[in-house]
């Protein structure tokens, strides 16, 4: 019985003792990355991204790999088919009520999404992108996009990914000289009709392709970075709604139907029925000639005034299950060792968000060394690029396409 | 008692699931700051650009489809009736049914686009094309591939519920009884067959009818986009960006709640004015058949062609994605892929062995339970009348998976359910429950009761008799109730994304994942597995079934 009674009170004791423990405040702890790196090892995190294309998933598939060697993290890739899925399922999680324990821990986001779930409460608001350690290898004086999504400041809620660039492709061996501005497009779809197309509205490819003819003919390309609210649109847009006017019955199908979005594009471009294909992604032509889709005569290029860049991130849902260890994996997949992996041609080739000179020189070597793909441009052919209006305008461009053009011809 | 505990498990959620839709499409959903009601989601909803273009897209689309499936499936039966085919009729069925739609719509797909295997076919030889036309098969403006798809998975299931009703009246009989009074056939299978099918039908067509009206996988794959069918429009506007266009998706959920209520009854009136037609030429004493060139050389064939192209154009696309599946290169206008490989099926274990496992598991666990809960329900007929409340098991198949699947997945969450394995086998019973009632209640109301009253006059308890007598007696078709029931969750792609928070990867989620991107091989892959797994439970299913030692042929 004595005994009985000394072992119970060793035993609370001990209870107590670790009770105190985990309570007391850790003096250490100074930023949300150190707190996540003691409370997220061996977690699982259900990562939320688009699952449509291969190199993309085994890319995640290889950084799920590097999490559980590094930290015992188990990275769960849930595949997409469109993001508002995702957004959709955490607002139904926030109608109950579900403050924790969320479905979601990181999401693949940018733009509209953004600038949807930030206006809603759907994020976790701690700055916590801010006070990654591998953002010290970012430049944002040099790239402001780092810290505004759409011209949506980020305010930390989510951490940079990657870079991407609207650019088109042609095979050589088919059409030897593209048309490589908004006004030569208009009459060489007239003089070939029924060989060129864009995803349909509101595809996210197709919007990006809209915007970036919006902005060519557009005489004053400074009020879309304006809220489209404080701008007379009818003007604005009044360019671009002639241009379609003029191509579309001559588009593909004769604008009686669209592709579905980028990648159904490539297999067109691959089957012949279109000439020109566009991704917003500078690497993908090259990953689809590795795949077989398209044959390896394809070349991208670009506009001659520039195309549309934006950059991709990744957030955390404001109800996410396992919060600290998506931290670390947002932290990982920012690193240097996975952005010289992402931007391989081999893997992705999505280029990285770092700034090279912050690099450690070993770092530098490796970026400076990737190969090229066959048909990806080279940085400096991609130097000139378009800032992406205002997120306000995806609403007006949307709306008005579908005025338009849904009715087919 | 087991009925309303039955009735509850499948009623319940959907009630709950529609109020999570009414409401917002009210106006009211507090957490998009909509705290009154309101019409100006049903104003933004009106608003829509071409949305009567898309309203009646669906109605054509889901009605014409409906219409040629019924009418195939009530007369090819009878043209066929007592010949050798008759009987290939019902053992080629069986297969083609446990295709999921988006199978069927892949195959499809890949056979009539321009730079489809069709077009690859003739090409250049015949078309001098060597570059894919500028026109285009599917999608077309009307719709026709999307009702030629519809058609193709339709028109078996109905025929297997024909083939359902004919056991359960004396066709045989009858038509000798009709022939001896001088009608022909066609004109005898007409007047007095099909009156005493329709109403075992009513509720099958029903249900095809509901279903091509708000199908999306297949729409989306078949169907023209400018503008496209509602139910299409309706996942967009779910999935747009901006959350609050929930509202505007919430009254488009209501409007094609309305839209296919209205279809049923315009239907139902359609039907009510063919047998009063009927009944008038019957009553008249008009016998005389069609002259018989015509029905020889016109409408046999006409019939025999439409339910054989859209099966045939299946069958095809499907040979095509598994060409696509092993084609290293294939550029057109090769009829035949130029270099073959084997690297996407070598990875398929690592990219699809889950999958594969998941949509097992979860076929096996709905199908059974949904079995169990049908030979539960069916077995208490013994001791009350059948009654009307058994229409309402198929209620889940009469309102669009849409307009409940959002208010249901905040009852789970709501419950802590969201994402186990629980709320994913419920959410698959809902839909695969009533699939299996239907193929199942039919053989075992032919059951006669007199072998169960011999049991009990032998001394055999009741639990001895269900076990030893009626189960063995009927265990064909349970085990193709069962198959069917598997096929059907194997197919299902809404609920599983809903349900398993989009956590959990069955070949259908897969398969529609990779056909909005990727590679057509990958997409092969995914459909030849897709296409694997019901054919091998089906087939299983009729080897056990023939197994039986002590087989009873009860049903020949």
């Amino acid at each position: 019985m004595n005994r009985f009674i000394t072992a119970a009170a060793v035993g609370l004791v001990a209870v107590a003792g670790f009770i105190y423990i985990s309570l007391k405040p850790d003096q250490t702890a100074n930023s949300a990355y150190d707190v996540a790196l003691g409370s997220g090892q061996g977690k699982t995190v259900y990562f939320n991204a688009w699952g449509g294309s291969p190199a993309i998933n085994d890319y995640i598939a290889w950084a799920g790999q590097r999490l559980k060697d590094y930290h015992g993290i188990t990275l769960v890739h849930v595949k997409l088919t469109d993001t508002g899925e995702a957004v959709g399922r955490i607002l139904a999680e926030k109608t109950a009520n579900r403050t924790s324990d969320g479905s979601v821990d990181l999401i693949w986001v940018n733009g509209e999404n953004f600038a949807s779930m930030k206006r809603n409460g759907l994020l976790r608001d701690d700055a916590w992108a801010f006070d990654l350690p591998s953002w010290k290898y970012t430049d944002a004086k040099a790239l402001p996009a780092l810290v505004m999504d759409f011209g949506n400041p980020t305010d930390g809620l989510e951490s940079p990914w990657g870079r991407a660039q609207l650019v088109f492709a042609h095979d050589q061996a088919v059409l030897a000289t593209p048309p490589k501005d908004a006004e030569s497009l208009r009459q060489w779809i007239k003089d070939n009709p029924g060989r060129f197309t864009y995803p349909q509205v509101p595809d996210f490819t197709g919007t990006a392709f809209l915007k970036q003819i919006m902005i060519e003919l557009a005489d004053d390309p400074s009020v879309f970075s304006q809220d489209a609210a404080t701008v007379d649109t009818a003007a604005a847009t009044a360019p671009l709604w002639s241009w379609l006017d003029d191509v579309t019955p001559h588009l593909w199908q004769g604008g009686n139907n669209y592709p579905k979005n980028y990648t159904n594009m490539s297999q067109l471009l691959g089957d012949g029925e279109i000439m020109i294909a566009m991704a917003y992604n500078p690497a993908q032509f090259s990953n689809d000639i590795k795949e077989g889709v398209l044959p390896n005569t394809v070349r991208s290029y670009i506009h001659n005034g520039g195309t549309l860049a934006n950059i991709h991130y990744v957030a955390i849902p404001f109800n996410a299950s396992e919060a600290a260890a998506a931290i670390i994996t947002a932290d990982f997949l920012l690193s240097p060792e996975a952005q010289i992996r992402k931007a391989n041609p081999d893997v992705w080739g999505d280029p990285t968000v770092l700034s090279i000179s912050k690099l450690e020189a070993k770092d530098q070597d490796a970026f400076n060394s990737l190969p090229r793909g066959i048909a990806t441009l080279s940085e400096d052919d991609l130097s000139a690029s378009l800032a992406e209006p205002h997120p306000s305008w995806v609403a007006v461009l949307e709306k008005g396409w579908q005025d338009r053009y849904l009715a087919g011809n | 008692m087991i009925g309303r505990g039955i009735l509850l498990v499948v009623i319940g959620p959907i009630l709950i699931g529609l109020i999570g839709a009414v409401l917002p499409a009210l106006g009211y959903f507090p957490p998009l700051g909509g705290d009154h009601f309101s019409l100006a989601p049903m104003q933004d909803f009106l608003a829509l650009p071409q949305l009567w273009r898309s309203i009646g897209l669906s109605l054509f689309t889901g009605l014409v489809a409906t219409v040629i499936s019924t009418i195939i499936a009530l007369i090819l039966p009878g043209l066929l009736y007592g010949r050798k085919s008759f009987h290939l009729l019902r053992r080629y069925l069986a297969p083609i049914l446990s295709l999921p739609h988006v199978t069927v719509a892949v195959g499809i797909f890949f056979l009539l686009q321009p730079s489809g295997w069709l077009m690859r076919i003739i090409s250049p030889g015949l078309t001098g094309y060597t570059l894919p036309p500028i026109w285009a098969l599917v999608p077309d403006p009307w719709g026709m591939g999307l009702v030629l798809g519809l058609v193709a998975k339709e028109v078996p299931f109905l025929i297997l519920m024909t083939l359902a009703a004919m056991s359960q009246i004396n066709t045989a009989p009858l038509l000798t009884v009709s022939r001896s009074l001088g009608y022909g056939p066609l004109a005898s299978w007409i007047y007095v067959i099909i009156p005493q099918l329709w109403p075992r039908l009513r509720l099958p067509v029903m249900i095809v009818l509901v279903f091509s009206l708000s199908v999306v996988d297949m729409a989306v794959i078949l169907a023209p986009t400018t503008p496209p069918p509602l139910a299409v429009r309706l996942i967009t506007l779910y999935q747009d960006p901006d959350l609050t266009v929930r509202f505007t998706a919430s009254v488009a959920a209501m409007a094609q709640v309305v839209l296919v209520l209205v279809s049923i009854a315009v239907m139902m009136a359609g039907a009510r004015v063919l047998a009063w037609l009927g009944r008038m030429a019957a009553v008249s004493g008009y016998r005389s058949s069609p002259p018989r060139a015509l029905a020889r050389f016109i409408i046999d064939p006409a019939l025999v062609v439409t339910s054989v192209v859209p099966c045939l154009a299946a069958v095809a696309g499907l040979l095509a994605a598994m060409l696509w599946s092993i084609a290293g290169v294939w550029r057109f206008p090769s009829a035949w892929p130029s270099a073959f490989t084997l690297r996407f099926w070598s990875g398929v274990v690592d990219g699809f062995g889950d999958a594969v496992l998941v949509t097992a598991g979860l076929g096996f666990a709905s199908a059974a339970l949904a079995v169990v809960l049908v030979v539960m329900w069916l077995n208490a007929e013994d001791h009350r009348p059948k009654s009307s409340s058994e229409h309402l098991l198929v209620l889940p198949l009469m309102i669009p998976q849409v307009g409940f699947l959002f208010g249901l997945q905040i009852m789970l969450l709501w419950l802590r359910l969201d994402g186990t394995t629980m709320a994913l086998v419920y959410a698959h019973l809902l839909f695969v429950l009533p699939y299996v009632w239907l193929s199942l209640a039919p053989a075992w109301r032919e059951f006669r009761p007199e072998w169960l009253h011999l049991g009990a006059s032998l001394g055999a308890s009741p639990l001895k008799r269900f076990f030893r007598i009626r189960l063995p007696i009927l265990i064909m078709p349970i085990l193709t109730s069962f198959a069917v029931g598997f096929s059907v969750s194997a197919a299902l792609y809404l609920p599983t994304v809903f349900a398993g928070n989009g956590r959990v990867t069955t070949l259908t989620v897969e398969a529609v994942t990779l056909a909005s991107g990727a590679s057509r091989a990958q997409l092969g892959v995914a459909t030849g597995l897709q296409m694997a797994l019901p054919l091998v439970v089906f087939v299983m299913a009729g080897i056990l079934a023939r197994q039986r030692p002590a087989r009873i042929s009860y049903f020949s």
